[in-house]
């Protein structure tokens, strides 16, 4: 709940299961990217739990909330990359800042590069990429870290519906190997093309479960 | 390791990028810091002066015309076993003429002219170590001399030394407040650069705060950003320093060894000079640290 009693979710109750693929759709101001900053623990509900792998995030220490968003990836509409790095500098800057082993850090960002198929571009800066290349950049930073949750919000929200459709198969291959993923968007076409369990969310509660 | 590898790489990255700021900053830095090095080695030299004159300082004591030759021999005694004298010497009144006459070549005829000789016989007494270290018991030996029937007068140099010294600490005060005051001010340029690189990397931050990364990671750039500001500004403020320094002697070096004796004015003793980088080094640490702890 926000200040003057405006509710941004509320009697919201769900569960998703370890290696699901689930959609988060509604409208704008549904709650959709509330729930994920929630999740992300950016923000602590005024009220209720929000319970992931058995913790409560409202009871995490700072530390401990690092160590939990070091089980995270995320991606942003934006796609949020560093423009003064490159490709390569931009997918290895999660794991240097974890303070992995260089030689870790090298083979991981190849190794999600090639995995995102941008191994050729990997010395261009973000400016000289495409809005599909660039959210596949963003991508391969979430994966660099082998999260076993994915949080994406609107991550096609700039893309046309060919791209977009492209994301999603990266998504779909990510599930498949196991990691939990989340996607907010409103795009409904998107989703009835990937065709995976989908809540909609309406003046923050989940109005429709598929 | 590789953390402070990262620290550094990231802060270096910074600092180009924001490079005129950072110029800016290491130059507040260096210009505090020169004026601390600088009272630094005036206070050296000073206290080089002070130690120098308090080894010559000595206790002069003047006998009257009429004073008895048992007098003389006792406070001769008395002066030598009062424990501060590391030497005794008499002079009478012709060995004070004889002196005068050495001294003062010009006015030697004119005084050599005179009926009788104006010079009083006395005891110059060379005071040793432990005189220096307690000057009251030269004030004790002093006043006891003074009030002997045939002392004419007691001059002891610790008087104005004293002076000089109280002198010389308000001075060190002053100087020691303009420093402080430096200080903050450099203190807050760094905080200020930093400040601005933390919002130029706002992005950056905002991701590792996403992904969990150690705070140490965040923080450790913005400190050692501010370690970088005042190492560069320390070493621009010895190489100020030492431009001020080989200017002052070549300008008034000869006159000032002659003036106070020593063998030219002498730069701010090594340690100082470590202190000086250090000193610069914690202070953009401390501005670095100011804004870090902000970051969380």
């Amino acid at each position: 709940m926000y200040t003057r009693g405006v509710y941004a979710l509320r009697e919201l109750s769900l569960r998703i299961d370890k290696g699901e693929f689930v959609f988060l759709t509604g409208p704008s101001g549904a709650g959709k990217s509330t729930l994920l900053r929630l999740l992300l623990r950016q923000e602590i509900p005024t009220d209720g739990r929000i319970v992931v792998g058995g913790r409560d995030l409202s009871q995490l220490s700072l530390r401990q909330v690092q160590a939990y968003r070091r089980t995270l990836g995320f991606v942003f509409q934006d796609f949020k990359l560093l423009q003064n790095k490159t490709v390569l500098e931009n997918v290895a800057f999660v794991s240097r800042v974890l303070g992995h082993a260089a030689q870790q850090q090298q083979r991981r960002t190849f190794q999600v590069l090639k995995w995102v198929g941008l191994q050729h571009r990997m010395n261009a800066y973000p400016q000289e990429l495409s809005g599909g290349e660039q959210q596949r950049v963003a991508i391969g930073r979430a994966l660099v870290n082998e999260p076993t949750i994915i949080l994406a919000d609107e991550p096609t929200g700039n893309l046309d519906p060919d791209l977009s459709l492209e994301i999603m198969n990266l998504f779909r291959e990510i599930n498949a190997r196991g990691t939990t993923v989340l996607v907010a968007t409103h795009d409904r076409e998107l989703i009835r093309r990937v065709g995976r369990r989908t809540l909609s969310l309406n003046h923050g509660t989940v109005v429709e479960a598929t | 390791m590789r953390a402070l590898g990262y620290f550094f790489s990231e802060a270096a990255d910074s600092l180009w990028r924001s490079r005129g700021a950072a110029l800016l900053s290491v130059l507040t830095i260096g210009a505090g810091l020169f004026v601390l090095g600088f009272f630094l080695m005036v206070n050296a030299n000073i206290q080089r002066i002070i130690g120098r004159w308090s080894d010559s300082a000595e206790l002069a004591v003047y006998l009257k015309d009429d004073i008895a030759p048992a007098q003389v021999a006792m406070i001769g005694d008395l002066l030598q076993k009062s424990g501060v004298a590391a030497g005794v010497q008499y002079l009478s009144k012709d060995d004070a003429k004889r002196e005068f006459a050495r001294d003062f070549p010009d006015l030697a005829a004119a005084a050599a002219g005179l009926d009788r000789n104006p010079f009083p016989a006395s005891f110059a007494v060379r005071l040793n170590a432990q005189a220096q270290s307690a000057p009251a018991a030269v004030d004790n030996l002093s006043a006891t001399i003074g009030g002997i029937a045939g002392v004419a007068d007691v001059r002891y140099d610790r008087t104005w030394l004293s002076r000089l010294n109280a002198t010389v600490r308000a001075i060190r005060g002053a100087g020691l407040a303009i420093v402080l005051l430096m200080a903050i001010a450099s203190a807050m340029t760094v905080a200020n650069v930093v400040r601005l690189a933390a919002m130029s990397r706002r992005n950056e931050i905002e991701i590792m705060q996403l992904v969990g990364a150690p705070f140490a990671y965040i923080r450790g750039p913005f400190i050692a950003e501010g370690l970088i500001q005042g190492g560069m500004g320390a070493l621009f403020a010895i190489v100020l320093l030492l431009a001020a320094f080989a200017a002052i002697r070549a300008r008034f070096g000869t006159a000032l060894a002659e003036a106070v004796g020593l063998m030219g004015v002498a730069f701010v003793p090594a340690q100082l000079v470590l202190l000086l980088v250090a000193g610069g080094m914690a202070l953009g640490c401390l501005g670095g640290f100011a804004v870090a702890r902000r970051v969380r």
